[in-house]
């Protein structure tokens, strides 16, 4: 049985990034305006407009960066500062996930590796 | 498929925002016994991808759209519990930043496109891949990511229906019918992303297709 693992080849990476990078900043402002699923059941069914929003404090409401009056480019910052929020938010995560029980785990995995040399 | 403040009801908000809390400490937990360092960059531009796909909205029947969700994508890619966490993750900034999905529904949010997207896109993967002995990678990846989208929106039904919005009956029709549309989109994507970013390992592992378990060992 053949199993699979996440690629090492670097520059499929760099792809996933740069494509990353041109979703978010160049295609965004042409995504399809129309409500989606739950926008359109909620409009079917007469209850779309019981959404409300709590949070007021939210720097960039709707995908829109607001001062700006092309939204091709409002849209696009928009993503663009997603991405780097994001890559910011699950590296600073994950890398304390994995210092945090580093020392735990590194015991366990050395234990284990020590049976498996035997 | 963001569910919006408003849209459910105090004891349903309420409860669905301690048990999201209480699955996403859960799941930080065993996160970390799967996590390898090195994969911590990967999983940030992963997570990144995810954003700036969901930003994508694709017609589909006329006057309706849909967008990417990714949660079996990110699964297939790095394991059910970091899916889960780049799911809350992406949600989070998402209603926080952007004012997309209620800041009372983010449990809600995080449970259904999160937990519910994640464990059953990889559960059926995983199942499939099994059976299959790991032949067609490609039609399971679409079909499980396909399924995921479709469990989490009546996920979604059953809670706008236990907020008193609309029956369930009708809720979980008017969902899950939309969801089968949206969901083949998602499984293309997944299929697309995942077949890219995987490589058949030679390394044959315990338990046969162990994603996590290929190269435990920290260098």
């Amino acid at each position: 049985m053949s199993a699979y693992r996440v690629t090492e080849h670097k520059r499929r990476w760099i792809v996933l990034a740069l494509i990353t990078i041109v979703i978010a900043c160049l295609l965004s402002p042409w995504a399809s305006p129309h409500p989606d699923g739950l926008e359109r059941v909620a409009e079917d069914h007469g209850f779309l407009d019981k959404g409300t929003a709590v949070n007021e404090l939210a720097v960039i409401p709707d995908y829109e960066v607001a001062g700006i009056p092309w939204s091709v480019v409002s849209i696009g910052l928009a993503g663009g500062i997603g991405i780097v929020i994001m890559v910011g938010v699950l590296f600073g995560v994950t890398r304390s996930l994995t210092r945090s029980g580093g020392d735990r785990i590194e015991r366990r995995t050395n234990g284990l590796e020590g049976i498996d040399r035997t | 498929m963001h569910i919006p403040d408003g849209f459910l009801d105090a004891k349903t908000w309420i409860t669905t925002t301690v048990v999201g809390a209480g699955a996403v400490t859960y799941s930080l937990r065993q996160a970390k016994l799967a996590l390898e360092p090195k994969r911590v960059p990967l999983i940030a531009l992963v997570g990144a991808f995810v954003f700036a796909a969901q930003m994508i909205n694709f017609p589909i029947a006329g006057a309706t759209s849909g967008h990417f969700l990714g949660g079996t994508m990110v699964s297939i890619l790095f394991g059910p519990w970091i899916g889960s966490i780049v799911m809350t993750a992406v949600l989070l900034v998402q209603a926080i930043v952007y004012q997309d999905g209620g800041i009372t529904a983010l449990g809600a949010n995080v449970l259904c496109t999160g937990f519910i997207g994640c464990f059953v896109g990889y559960g059926s993967y995983m199942s499939a891949m099994r059976l299959f002995k790991g032949k067609g990678r490609a039609i399971i990846a679409w079909m499980s990511a396909w399924l995921s989208i479709v469990a989490a929106s009546a996920g979604v039904a059953i809670l706008l229906a236990f907020s008193g919005t609309f029956n369930l009956a009708t809720a979980l029709t008017a969902m899950v019918g939309w969801h089968m549309l949206i969901g083949i989109g998602e499984g293309f994507i997944t299929m697309l992303v995942t077949g890219y970013l995987m490589e058949r390992s030679a390394v044959m592992t315990r338990g046969g297709l162990g994603h996590e378990r290929v190269s435990r060992n920290r260098a």
